[in-house]
């Protein structure tokens, strides 16, 4: 039995003995709102430029996978090396299934969410078992053991050509058209994303996960089922990963692991999280924004672009302030704590 | 309440207890001492499921708690201090002691933002609440100590253990820290078990105490009785007098 309640600056649910409650200020959406205005209005000026809508597309899915990382690093108290393995397997998933089966989008996602939150339910225990160095390892090796897997079946996964010709998820008729509703689409996936990211990280959830991420065993000693949120912050992550390969076989409509699979794509999310901010999901924008711009700008330059791109990254990484990267220089006034300040409310 | 039985733990070839057994009754105030290295802390880390015992059987109220993770302890109603404080230092000091309101024992109809004003009642309790929103990793050891003990106290235990409250603090820091042991022990009805390494103050506030010496008990008994026991004395004071 649920039940709502509206409150002057919040809502209140009740559900049993429980009760949660959602802050509604409307002077907490002012900066919300314009960021999400900006990225609304920003592929109007580019929709001439179909290459660069891509990229901001391209932008959008990668901090779509940045978001469920930073979660997933904060909730596991680990780093994992290999998000893109739940990319892949996802990806995979949604084209052999639309290939082979005919299945139409809406059910490769369906099928999507079940093969990834299955395996990743399945390897999970991996992250009560290892720590540190064996955790990155592992997860390190998962998405190359992929990879090679897709050259060994190369005739069910078509290795170096990858999958191609899968149903469009939405066809507007002209190119440009789709170009654009692309962008939008995968920017509302990459807002779910970080509204889901957010509401957890301002819950009773988000103190939880900052206590396992700042010490597991007195974390547990505080009542915390850490086994329990390390497998949900392992899955739930998995999952999200795995939708975003499910997108983008449904709109870029082509879909091959050696683009997603090794390290070097790895690496992009990695410093993604990193510039935009460790503990901040919000960061994850301006990070990939940033990263997509700096590998469109230097794309001229062939072969030095392997050399530039890390250094300009080392560059910003060293010049912004530690471990909480873009957002930390807009952050910066408050201190470095897992979410806002709590307020004391006596009523 | 707690009733301990001949626990023992190897840590490699290093028998660090052995056939410890002793009980903590309700309301009581008990002091484990013994020099260093004596087993204490791993006492509490086996009875808080940190370690598990090589041999032996732990009750409490009645459950066996031998294999239980520290999770299900917290919950059924045991809760710590760390001899070495272990905030969580990147959170405020009342992000932590809501980590405790929330994850505790299961309060009912409570939201995040309750959870802040419970909290913040701990914190005023233990003098923190000026510093509320001050990181852990900016206070000094007497005030981590004091949020140390409002979160345990966050959440709502029958027995709290403590180890070594008063290591490192200056004289009028430990009068302090001990008048808010006492009145936690009154307000919020404790049963205490507590490691103390000063002698003078463990003396006046257990009722009866136990002694390890190398993993092993070697005397039970209230304070009067202890001070006198010639092994004792040798064992423990004599070494360091
Ligand atoms: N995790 C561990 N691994 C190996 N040895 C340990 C461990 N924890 C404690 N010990 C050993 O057990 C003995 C008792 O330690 P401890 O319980 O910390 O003593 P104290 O009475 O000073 O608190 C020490 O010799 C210590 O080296
Ligand atoms: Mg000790």
């Amino acid at each position: 039995m649920v039940k709502f309640e509206l409150k002057r600056d919040r809502v209140l649910l009740r559900w049993g003995i429980e009760k949660y409650e959602w802050c509604i200020e409307p002077r907490y959406w002012r900066n919300p709102v314009i960021g999400v205005a900006i990225l609304l209005v920003l592929p109007l000026f580019f929709y001439s430029y179909p290459h660069l809508l891509t990229m901001l597309t391209t932008a959008n899915l990668l901090a779509a996978i940045a978001i469920p990382l930073s979660l997933q690093i904060l909730g596991t108290a680990r780093v994992n090396f290999g998000p893109q393995f739940y990319l892949g397997i996802g990806g995979y998933t949604a084209a052999l299934l639309n290939l082979h089966l005919g299945w139409s989008p809406l059910f490769t996602l369906a099928g999507t969410i079940i093969v990834c939150g299955s395996i990743s339910l399945l390897l999970s225990p991996i992250t009560w078992i290892a720590r540190g160095l064996y955790f990155s390892l592992i997860t390190l090796i998962l998405p190359l053991a992929f990879l090679d897997l897709t050259y060994q079946f190369g005739d069910i996964f078509r290795g170096e050509v990858g999958l191609f010709g899968m149903s469009p998820l939405l066809d507007l008729g002209r190119v440009r058209w789709n170009y654009l509703s692309y962008y939008y689409l995968s920017l509302f996936l990459m807002l779910l994303y970080m509204l889901t990211a957010d509401k957890i990280g301002r819950s009773r959830f988000g103190v939880s996960l900052a206590a396992i991420n700042e010490n597991e065993d007195v974390a547990r000693m505080m009542g915390i089922n850490v086994s329990k949120y390390k497998v949900f912050y392992y899955v739930l992550p998995s999952i999200l990963t795995g939708v975003v390969g499910w997108f983008i076989v449904h709109t870029f409509r082509s879909f091959a692991g050696v683009t997603y699979l090794p390290l070097e794509f790895m690496l992009k999310i990695l410093f993604i999280v990193i510039i935009g901010g460790r503990a901040f999901v919000y960061g994850a924008v301006p990070g990939a924004y940033a990263v997509c711009v700096l590998e469109e700008g230097l794309r001229g330059f062939g072969h030095v672009s392997h050399w530039i791109f890390p250094l300009v990254l080392i560059a910003l990484i060293y010049v912004l302030p530690r471990g909480e990267g873009l957002w930390g220089l807009y952050h910066k006034r408050h201190p470095r704590d897992y979410f806002p300040k709590l307020h004391v409310r006596r009523e | 309440m707690l009733d301990i039985q001949n626990i023992g733990i190897n840590f490699g070839g290093l028998r660090a207890l052995d056939d410890v057994s002793f009980s903590v009754g309700k309301d009581e105030v008990v002091g484990l001492i013994g020099p260093n290295g004596a087993g204490k802390t791993t006492m509490m880390n086996i009875i808080c499921g940190v370690y598990r015992p090589t041999e032996g059987k732990m009750f409490f109220e009645g459950n066996e708690i031998t294999r239980i993770p520290s999770d299900r302890i917290c919950r059924l109603g045991i809760s710590r201090t760390y001899q070495i404080p272990q905030p969580f230092y990147a959170m405020t000091a009342l992000a932590g002691v809501v980590t405790a309101v929330l994850n505790g024992k299961k309060r009912p109809h409570m939201c995040f933002s309750d959870a802040g004003l419970e909290a913040s009642y701990y914190l005023e309790f233990v003098g923190l609440f000026s510093k509320r929103d001050e990181l852990a990793s900016n206070l000094n050891l007497y005030e981590l100590r004091m949020l140390e003990l409002a979160r345990a106290l966050a959440t709502t235990p029958k027995l709290l253990l403590l180890d070594e409250v008063m290591a490192g603090l200056n004289p009028v820091e430990s009068e302090r820290a001990l008048e808010m042991i006492w009145s936690a022990q009154e307000q919020f009805g404790v049963t205490l078990l507590w490691i103390e390494h000063v002698m003078k103050i463990i003396m006046k506030a257990a009722q009866r105490i136990v002694v390890l010496q190398y993993g092993k008990k070697i005397a039970e008994g209230p304070p009067e009785q202890i001070v006198r026991d010639p092994r004792i004395i040798e064992a423990y004071l004599g070494g360091k007098h």
